[in-house]
């Protein structure tokens, strides 16, 4: 799966890496590698660096774009809420992050999706995302 | 007022945490939508997805929704004609 066709992000605002499953309109696990160098982290006290708690829901948001069959080049997406953000511990410049998201349903061009981002098998910001396609 | 029409209000109160409301206070012919109990977008979701899980009946599109959210005796009525026996 090619990220760049499918997505019309691009750094440093594209933030999934890599698919490592993906069943459209039902269940997409992604991944993210945070490196040092990401721009998010200048500003952070020395050595106390950590990615933003929204842009957690951003990467669990974008990968939600793969649940959609076609390409979402040309087309505008709206994160239209958030709801039960829990953020559960923070994410670190060189952690693997596995972003899952799974539909719950869609009506009039709005889906609700439920999203986990985790490192390691823990579980660092779960939340529940509305996604409308304009 | 009906069962199945207060149970349409409680699930409505229940899933856009219209907290304070009582059934009793939501009127059968309001819209859902606009002037009424002025809803949005987001809750017509919520609602589809609880009208689905609570009562086990689809609004499969936009027309259907049109139709069963113009009040909540249309929707107490939609859901009583499409749920399953």
């Amino acid at each position: 799966m090619d990220i760049l066709a499918h997505l019309p992000h691009r750094a440093p605002l594209l933030l999934v890496d890599r698919l490592l499953e993906r069943e459209p309109g039902l269940r997409v696990v992604a991944e993210k590698l945070v490196t040092a160098g990401e721009p998010f982290f200048q500003g952070h006290p020395a050595g106390r660096a950590q990615v933003p708690g929204p842009l957690l829901l951003e990467m669990l948001a974008q990968a939600g774009g793969f649940l959609e069959a076609g390409t979402l080049h040309g087309a505008s997406i709206f994160l239209a809420g958030v709801r039960d953000a829990r953020f559960h511990a923070p994410a670190f410049p060189g952690d693997r992050l596995r972003l899952e998201v799974a539909a719950e349903g869609a009506f009039a061009g709005l889906m609700r999706l439920q999203g986990t981002a985790s490192c390691e098998g823990r579980d660092l910001c779960t939340a529940t995302l509305l996604v409308k396609r304009l | 007022m009906s069962d199945l029409k207060l149970r349409v209000k409680e699930m409505i109160i229940e899933r856009l945490k219209l907290e304070g409301l009582a059934p009793d206070q939501i009127e059968d012919q309001a819209p859902l939508f606009g002037d009424g109990l002025g809803l949005d977008s987001i809750d017509a979701l919520e609602l589809v997805l609880g009208i689905e899980q609570v009562f086990g009946v689809k609004i499969e599109d936009e027309a259907a929704g049109m139709k069963a959210f113009k009040s909540v005796q249309a929707l107490t009525d939609f859901i009583a004609e499409h749920a399953k026996a």
